[in-house]
Parts: structure tokens; C-alpha cells; sequence
């Protein structure tokens, strides 16, 4: 396997775009979740009122489904660098069944919530709760479309995925976990 | 523990309970925040060091993705202070 000099400032684990795109992607959220927290001092009492709508149950066992699907991604890379394509295609199958079940629940809170009237109009806190989970639900299904179109092409008989190929996909990845490690306490724990 | 991964996401799950554990508890709200943050950005920078391998990186990377966590979670928690 072609080994990558990562010491190389021009090349972090998963190549210099992939970590472009994930430092946009990390101070747009940022920047919303900082826009959160001023918006909730006008009305924390509305904020805390709303807030207390959403159920943390969720929230919590939504992350244990996204960080073991780190893991296994994690993992998965791990025996593809080690040229174990069989135990990398069935971690990569665990990644996508995490990203899955996540999904899954994130389709049955939000059923829930527009059950009970909790929409976009419901509050301001409600608007940040859709936006910010809607944009990170968005990318939670293109990972797991590449994952997917990365697994797929790992388990051809002339198999053309390359390391940078597969780093970069898993970094992807790995930034839903931040993403959603920022979002969860910020929406389900402290305000 | 052999394993690094394994151990690192012990430790995430653990720091998972344990926040929603702690938010239960009738502590101070601004101890709350910082806990709870605080938290949040030990667990951002154990995936980034461990899991994307950053730690394998130039100290560019391990510069930036540190200044990233601290700065957000400073600002959210002097915000809510």
C-alpha cells in the first residue's frame, strides 16, 4: 500500500480538501450555535420552556449510535490500511447500520414532534432545532451514500479504492460525530 | 489496552452517560454549561486525535482543530454565562 508522508502540512490524514470542506463545515455550525446562544439570552425562559419539549433520551442514544459508527469506521480504515479488505467491508457495513439506526430515530423524534405542533413556527428555539438537525440529517444521508459507493467499490473483484479515497470518506464521516457532538448539548442538555 | 480505538470510545461513552447523568443533577447552571461543554470538547478532540488521526498530522492541523473546540465552546459558555 502507498504509504503518505501525514507530516506533510499539505496533507492531514484524508487529504487537504476533505479538511477544507470540514472546517467550513464546522464554522457554519459554529457560527449558528454561537447565533443560539445569543438569541437564547433575549428569552431564556422561552428557550428553556421549548427546550424541555425535546426528549434528551433520544439526543443521548443518538450519539452512542453516531460515535460507535465512528468506531467502526475507525476500525474499518484500520484493516484496510493492514490489507484486511474482508474485516474493512464488514466494519464498513457496521458504520453504515449506525448511521442507519441514527437516522431511524431522528425520523421517529421528528414525526413525534410534528405530531405534537412542534414545528419550524412553534418557536425561535424550534427554528434553530429544524434548521441545525435538518442540515446535519443532510449529512448524515450523503455519508452513508458514500460510505455505501465505498463499499460497494471495495467489494469488486478489481477493486479500485485507494487509500485517499477511503481516508477522506471516513473523515467525512467522522465530522457528522463532531458536528453532532456539538448540537446535542447545545439543543437536548443546557439551555 | 492494546487496541487504542477501543479504549477511546470506552471513553466516549462513558463521557456520553455521564453528561446526560450530570444534567440531571440540581448543580449550578453555569457549572452545568461549563461541565457540560467542557465535555462535548473532550470528546470533539478524541475523535479528531484519535479517530481522524490527527495526532499523525503536521502540528498545523493539531493547532487548528485545538483552537477551533476551545474557541466555540469559550464563546457559547461566556455567552450563556
Amino acid at each position: 500500500m502507498k504509504q503518505i508522508d501525514y507530516k506533510n502540512i499539505f496533507y492531514p490524514p484524508g487529504g487537504i480538501l476533505i479538511w477544507i470542506v470540514i472546517f467550513l463545515e464546522l464554522i457554519t455550525f459554529g457560527i449558528a450555535l454561537i447565533a443560539l446562544a445569543i438569541f437564547s439570552k433575549e428569552d431564556p425562559e422561552g428557550y428553556h420552556a421549548s427546550r424541555l419539549l425535546l426528549n434528551p433520551t433520544y439526543g443521548a442514544v443518538n450519539t452512542i449510535f453516531l460515535l460507535s459508527s465512528g468506531y467502526f469506521m475507525a476500525t474499518s480504515l484500520k484493516h484496510f490500511k493492514s490489507g484486511n479488505k474482508k474485516k474493512s467491508s464488514l466494519f464498513l457495513k457496521l458504520t453504515i447500520l449506525g448511521g442507519t439506526l441514527f437516522l431511524i430515530l431522528k425520523s421517529i423524534e421528528y414525526y413525534q414532534k410534528i405530531e405534537h405542533g412542534l414545528g419550524m413556527d412553534y418557536s425561535t428555539f424550534f427554528n434553530f432545532y429544524w434548521l441545525l438537525t435538518g442540515f446535519h440529517v443532510i449529512h448524515v444521508l450523503v455519508g452513508i451514500v458514500i460510505l455505501t459507493s465505498v463499499y460497494f467499490g471495495l467489494n469488486k473483484t478489481k477493486s479500485t479504492t485507494n487509500l485517499e479515497d477511503f481516508e477522506a470518506s471516513t473523515a467525512f464521516w467522522h465530522m457528522c460525530d463532531l458536528i453532532w457532538l456539538l448540537l446535542f448539548p447545545m439543543l437536548y442538555l443546557i439551555l | 489496552m492494546k487496541d487504542k480505538n477501543t479504549l477511546t470510545i470506552l471513553i466516549l461513552f462513558v463521557l456520553t452517560i455521564s453528561t446526560a447523568l450530570v444534567s440531571n443533577f440540581g448543580v449550578d447552571w453555569n457549572w452545568l454549561v461549563l461541565t457540560i461543554m467542557g465535555v462535548s470538547a473532550i470528546k470533539f478532540l478524541l475523535i479528531i486525535f484519535e479517530f481522524m488521526e490527527i495526532k499523525k498530522a503536521h502540528s498545523f492541523w493539531k493547532f487548528i482543530t485545538i483552537f477551533y473546540v476551545v474557541a466555540i465552546v469559550l464563546a457559547i459558555v461566556l455567552i450563556l454565562d
